[in-house]
């Protein structure tokens, strides 16, 4: 037995050396998935605060309307586009959806009214029919504007009024789902494309075969690569932990031994996938649609790239058992949501008797050439 | 000399093809055995089945006593095996590859010392890829040595090797045998199993046409009245194998 783990451990630490020296490997390991990170990180920063893409026509030359425009382009919500300067200009780009909606300020707008000391007027939002439900709301927001502008010039009554109240608890952001997606595809590029792009060059070239000469086991051989790959992931995934926490301020209110021993628990689950696809490809031309009919599927239905409860219920109730999804669900309710192993044993059991079945499959499919 | 292996009516069929029909030969220990043949002649076949590579149809494989067949795992650790084209993973150190497959055997040993029996000392911390053909199966002869094999297979080791390459490499198995081990090899040049094999058996068709040293089958093809055209007195081994195996070209398989 000491001489079978001298083997395996020689094995891996030759293995994670050689992985070093390989900057492709390491690019696509650990320098893909940060990419996903930082596109699919930037996509979901800016749904936190809403904000409309408009063009502010002003026809008035009142004081009052300029100060507007410009409070209007201070403004955190409204994006202004500077470079629209006429109202066919803004109509062009609002049909291409580039615009949300135009705000066209008339003549009169800021100025005086005979009879009265304040100023007035009516601003007029324009926009296209696509556009119906940002113009909604962009009317309300102006609505509101104007509420607290009029307030200032004549003192109203309002009896009823209404105010929101942020509380201070933890609640998941649609980054929590995505970082736990880009995990996920993390996991599935190193534990399936890494060994199905690997054993068939290595059965082409023979080096499964001579290694078939010796006394090697198949289980010395997975377990090795299974060694191997946890330390590789844990390194990925751990870069990833820091870059969404210092970049997309990523809160991980869980445990990092009990996160990092549940992500070790699956990607030698996923490996396994990848072992038995690989294991049985005689080459790549075998390899690659078997890989591609179970693994695209999957990335989709257990919510890699989107979350699932954006899915249909059927789909929701089917996509639960996929092997990914436990692991994907786990690894966020551990890290953004504090839940402990114990919490977990509807997921570890699901991934311990999906362990079960791909390993036995990958045992029985291997060939050395 | 004591029978290391001994090959009793070997057989082996793919589909209606009789690949190996029937062969016989004994190797003795410390002894260089060449098999010869024509592509499809069936001598990569039985150099697999007695490297446990390839199940065996019928017939019994005994490698130093032990049945090839009945107990593969034995035999895989008095076996070495060196494949037609050597090949390593990238970014491996020469000393690295040594280490592994002792390891594949539960063994720890001193690379340099392996690297050194094959003059590769110098290169012990490149990467393998820098490594040309001749180095390449230099380094695949020691790490198919490092568990002290008593038995090493060679298939066809010279093949695309400039003539140096290839005369450096006949030395380094001439070694292998003075430590007693056996080696069988298969090649497809003449002059080398001249020059190498203490005897040699040539296949065709899967069956075993002819077996002994190379001086007794020049001597034997003589004897049947054999001349060369203008050298009257010589023959090579060349003559022998073309007068056995006929000239016609063969499909490779």
């Amino acid at each position: 037995m000491k001489r079978s783990l001298f083997t395996v451990l020689t094995f891996v630490r030759i293995n994670t050396k050689r992985f070093f020296r390989d900057r492709l490997a390491l690019f696509f390991t650990i320098g893909f998935p940060l990419i996903f990170l930082f596109v699919f990180g930037s996509l979901n920063n800016g749904s936190g605060n809403v904000s409309f893409n408009v063009a502010v026509i002003n026809n008035s030359t009142s004081a009052f309307s300029k100060t507007f425009v410009q409070q209007l382009t201070d403004s955190k919500i409204l994006k202004v586009n500077k470079d629209v300067k006429t109202i066919d200009q803004a109509k062009e780009k609002m049909t291409r959806s580039e615009l949300d909606a135009t705000i066209e300020l008339p003549t009169d707008f800021g100025n005086v009214s005979p009879g009265t000391t304040y100023p007035s007027g009516v601003a007029n939002v324009i926009y296209t029919q696509n556009n119906a439900q940002s113009a909604t709301a962009l009317t309300s927001i102006l609505d509101a504007q104007f509420k607290a502008i009029n307030g200032k010039f004549v003192t109203n009554v309002t009896p009823f009024t209404v105010t929101s109240t942020q509380l201070n608890q933890l609640s998941l952001s649609p980054f929590d789902y995505t970082f736990a997606g880009l995990l996920g595809f993390a996991i599935i590029g190193m534990g399936i494309f890494g060994p199905v792009n690997v054993f068939p060059e290595l059965k082409k070239m023979g080096i499964l075969r001579r290694l078939s000469t010796t006394p090697l086991r198949v289980w010395q051989y997975f377990l090795s690569t299974m060694i191997g790959q946890a330390i590789i992931g844990l390194l990925s995934l751990g870069i990833m932990f820091i870059v969404a926490v210092l970049v997309f301020h990523l809160k991980v209110v869980g445990n990092w031994f009990e996160l990092a021993a549940f992500i070790i628990f699956g990607i030698i689950t996923i490996l396994g996938i990848g072992l038995a696809l690989g294991g049985w490809a005689k080459n790549e031309r075998q390899a690659a649609p078997l890989t591609n009919i179970i693994v695209f599927p999957m990335m989709f239905l257990s919510g890699t790239f989107f979350p699932r409860y954006l899915m249909p219920e059927w789909l929701q109730n089917i996509s639960a058992f996929l092997p990914l999804t436990p692991i994907i669900d786990g690894i966020r309710l551990i890290a953004t949501e504090g839940k402990h192993l114990i919490d977990l044993l509807p997921q570890i059991g699901l991934i311990g008797a999906w362990l079960v079945v791909i390993y036995f499959i990958a045992f029985r499919v291997f060939r050395w050439e | 000399m004591v029978a290391m292996i001994e090959v009793k009516d070997l057989k082996k069929r793919y589909g209606d093809k009789q690949a190996v029909d029937g062969i016989s030969f004994t190797v003795k220990k410390g002894e260089i055995f060449g098999i010869l043949g024509p592509n499809g002649a069936g001598k990569t076949t039985t150099l697999e089945m007695m490297e446990t590579l390839r199940p065996i149809d019928s017939g019994t494989v005994l490698i130093d006593g032990i049945d090839v067949a009945k107990d593969p795992e034995k035999i895989k650790y008095i076996i070495g095996v060196q494949p037609q084209t050597p090949a390593f993973q990238d970014k491996t150190k020469l000393t690295e590859v040594i280490e592994m497959f002792a390891a594949a055997y539960g063994e720890r040993v001193d690379a340099m010392q392996f690297l050194r029996d094959v003059e590769l000392e110098e290169k012990a911390n490149s990467y393998v890829e820098s490594l040309s053909g001749g180095q390449k199966q230099r380094l695949s002869i020691t790490t198919a040595l490092v568990h002290g094999p008593k038995v090493f297979f060679l298939d066809e080791p010279t093949t695309g090797l400039d003539p140096q390459a290839r005369r450096n490499l006949w030395g380094l198995i001439e070694k292998v045998r003075d430590r007693g081990i056996s080696v069988i090899m298969t090649t497809h040049y003449m002059d080398e199993a001249e020059v190498l094999c203490d005897r040699i058996a040539v296949m065709d068709n899967g069956k075993i046409v002819a077996i002994d040293t190379p001086k007794n089958l020049i001597k034997q093809l003589l004897k049947r009245g054999f001349t060369k055209e203008q050298h009257v007195e010589q023959a090579n081994l060349e003559d022998v194998f073309i007068d056995l195996t006929g000239k016609g070209l063969r499909e490779d398989i």
